[in-house]
């Protein structure tokens, strides 16, 4: 049987700037004290107000291994007592958007279809009042930047959790395409298309961010040896 | 009218950060659980010998400690980690030469004069230069802003014109004396909150910080302050929860502990046995601790309830160590209410404390098995947090800004009742492993969300944002 060939591993041409994102929490003006509020207001809150109790929630509780997606689907378990609900809408991978609409379409769908099939009484009073919040955000860089993949491997173990949420998770929203930084980089500059791949189908919801810090280091540490 | 002046400090001077209030223990976040150390130093002797206790406390915590000095940034670098304070350094020093200036209506006693004592400091030390000014005023302003705090709280007042008159007499001279050079200016609650008159420009920023719940308020003193509050250029809140409708932007700031306060510092486990023995807390069995001031807002009945429910099912002791109850005549009522539905159980401990005692309450804390905070109306609930940090499976009621704190399941557990609080106990006590699992994730939300360090992030991130969004207006005009 052939030997897999070895990825050819060529010397990047672009170094990898290890940047992070740090964001100021803003209380928006809308909240919802039941189901029906909740579907109108996604429908209508800002953008950024999606990406707050989406992506970013995902910062903020980046240490919790399982039970939290989104703020959403946390809302109709804890406050509405809907799990049918909440499992359908904490389904939703965030990854697999790379713009904030198509994210609260679907959001948008499952609540709506879950009130119209499920003949639920979406006026039922939630325990207590969602708010919708938003972030203001501010791009950091950070002292770590990569020549070479050993540096990349450096970055990836000593930067903060916030870097790695920011060009692992983030990043397709800016990038507008299914991948992360650290994938397009592996791929375009340092010719590791499996690595690249690798790390893209890391599960960030059965992972604390810590976790995926480490899977991609074992994955970048395997390609290097 | 009175002009007595109650400020410590005269007002347009800079407040030195209080080293003494460092290591007090203030049993309720951003409100004064005791009175400020100086008056509890002049009172030792009394309160000592007027304390009627359970159990006499040791000698060790009679007198108060020197304060250790306050610790520099670098000190954080073991609890967040080096790339944490990297990005501190970094956003300070985009901001290096601009000012802060702090202003409040105490400079010793409670939640905010602590914080400020350890804010300030640190964002100096990151040459971000912050003044902290004191407003001063008479007994009649103070017993008419303490009615404002409560009548924000939702408690029923009339706003009298003769009030509104005093409160605005007094922010003019305080206008009068004080100087608003320093690039962004915050304003601490509603004492100070009309000093915007001072704004004569829009070259600095002015920041409202409200560290009130503000969801219910009297409509009387809300409607009076509620013009000063549109002149800001952006209002921060503890909690989405206490916020109003307003038509500038609002901040999510939560209050934070110190991890290196005496309140919260690492101690050796000889220090944490010799105090328990002190005590006389059995660290070979299970332990459940609620630490408040001996109020019903606290449920402290409601807490013993639930242990004698519990304990039905599982071997514990309870731990309830407050304060209060010696200067507060109501306080001393609930203490008495607490040893009655006590009665002679040798497992319930009481401890009516000092407000000095921070080592001894960090040392229980981490003595604890399982933390409570069965509160029935809070305000941020800061015990909380304190309880998280030190990796404690905690279950808490879920009122005021406590839900922030424990996400239901994930960093604690949140109660409704006591019999909720007493099935709890007994699941924490006979689940170990998920006890220790959400205890290690109330950690990490602590570290994440309520550290001082995250505190100074914010400040800055606002201060700079708040800088790009005037660079933007200038650009567009």
């Amino acid at each position: 049987m052939a030997e897999a060939a070895k990825p050819h591993v060529r010397r990047p041409q672009k170094p990898f700037f290890f940047n992070t994102s740090e964001h100021l929490l803003r209380i928006g003006r809308q909240k919802a004290i039941n189901l029906s509020e909740l579907l109108h207001a996604m429908e209508t809150c800002p953008d950024d107000s999606i990406f707050q109790h989406t992506f970013r929630t995902l910062q903020e509780h980046h240490f919790i291994r399982q039970g939290f997606s989104n703020d959403f689907a946390h809302w109709s378990l804890f406050a509405c007592n809907e799990p049918a609900l909440a499992e359908q809408l904490a389904s939703v991978d965030v990854r697999e958007f790379t713009a904030i609409e198509g994210l609260r379409r679907r959001m948008v769908e499952i609540l709506g279809e879950f009130l119209h099939h499920e003949n639920r009484p979406g006026s039922r009073p939630a325990y207590e009042p969602f708010y919708f919040c938003a972030s203001d955000i501010v791009v950091l860089p950070t002292s770590f930047r990569a020549d070479t993949l050993a540096g990349f491997l450096d970055g990836i173990n000593q930067v903060s959790v916030h870097s790695i949420h920011h060009h692992f998770i983030e990043a397709r929203l800016r990038l507008h395409r299914m991948s992360n930084d650290f994938s397009r980089w592996l791929e375009e500059e340092v010719g590791l298309l499996e690595a690249a791949d690798d790390i893209e189908r890391i599960d960030i919801y059965t992972n604390t961010m810590e976790g995926v810090r480490h899977q991609i280091a074992r994955i970048v540490s395997q390609a290097m040896n | 009218m009175s002009s007595e002046d109650r400020s410590a400090t005269p007002a347009g001077s800079t407040v030195e950060p209080q080293v003494p209030t460092n290591g007090s223990t203030n049993f309720e976040s951003g409100a004064t659980a005791f009175p400020p150390p100086r008056r509890a130093r002049r009172s030792t002797d009394r309160r000592v010998a007027d304390r009627r206790l359970s159990r006499p406390l040791p000698a060790s915590v009679l007198i108060p400690p020197t304060p250790p000095p306050p610790p520099h940034m670098d000190d954080y670098t073991a609890i967040v980690g080096q790339a944490q304070i990297d990005t501190l350094r970094f956003l300070a020093k985009e901001l290096r030469g601009k000012t802060i200036k702090m202003v409040n209506s105490t400079a010793l006693g409670g939640g905010v004069a602590e914080m400020l004592n350890r804010l300030i400091p640190l964002l100096s030390e990151l040459e971000v230069p912050t003044r902290w000014d004191v407003i001063t005023g008479g007994n009649d302003f103070f017993e008419i802003t303490k009615a404002f705090h409560n009548a924000l709280h939702g408690a029923p007042y009339e706003l009298t014109k003769s009030a509104k008159d005093i409160f605005l007499m007094y922010t003019e001279q305080n206008r009068a004396r004080m100087k608003f050079d320093e690039e962004l200016v915050v304003i601490h609650d509603p004492q100070p909150a009309a000093l915007i008159r001072s704004r004569e420009n829009h070259r600095s920023h002015w920041v409202w910080r409200c560290h009130i719940d503000l969801s219910n308020p009297n409509a009387g003193v809300w409607e009076f302050l509620r013009p000063f509050i549109e002149q800001y250029d952006a209002a921060i809140f503890s909690s989405q929860s206490f916020a109003r409708q307003l038509p500038i932007p609002q901040y999510l700031f939560y209050p934070c502990i110190d991890p290196l306060s005496e309140k919260n510092k690492e101690l050796p486990d000889s220090q944490i046995q010799q105090i328990c023995d002190d005590f006389g807390i059995d660290r070979t069995r299970p332990i459940v601790t609620q630490v408040s001031r001996f109020d019903r807002l606290k449920d402290p009945v409601g807490v013993v309830q639930a242990y004698k429910l519990a304990k039905k099912y599982v071997d514990c002791q309870l731990v309830l160590a407050g304060g209060g109850a010696t200067d507060d005549p109501e306080g001393a009522i609930v203490l008495q209410e607490v040893k009655e539905a006590a009665g002679n159980d040798p497992d319930i401990i009481i401890l009516d404390l000092p407000p000095w005692c921070a080592v001894q309450i960090n040392a229980i804390q981490r003595a604890s098995t399982i933390i409570v905070q069965k509160s029935l109306r809070e305000g941020f609930g800061l015990t909380v947090a304190e309880a998280l940090w030190k990796g404690k499976p905690t279950i808490a009621g879920a009122v005021g800004g406590i839900p922030n704190q424990i996400i239901h399941k994930l960093t604690g557990l949140l109660v409704h009742s006591v019999e909720g609080c007493a099935f709890q106990i007994r699941y924490l006590l006979t689940h170990p492993e998920f006890a220790r699992g959400i205890g290690m994730n109330g950690r990490e939300h602590v570290k994440e969300n309520f550290l001082m360090t995250t505190n100074v992030k914010r400040w800055l991130l606002l201060f700079r944002i708040m800088e790009q969004a005037r660079a933007l207006r200038g650009k567009s005009a």
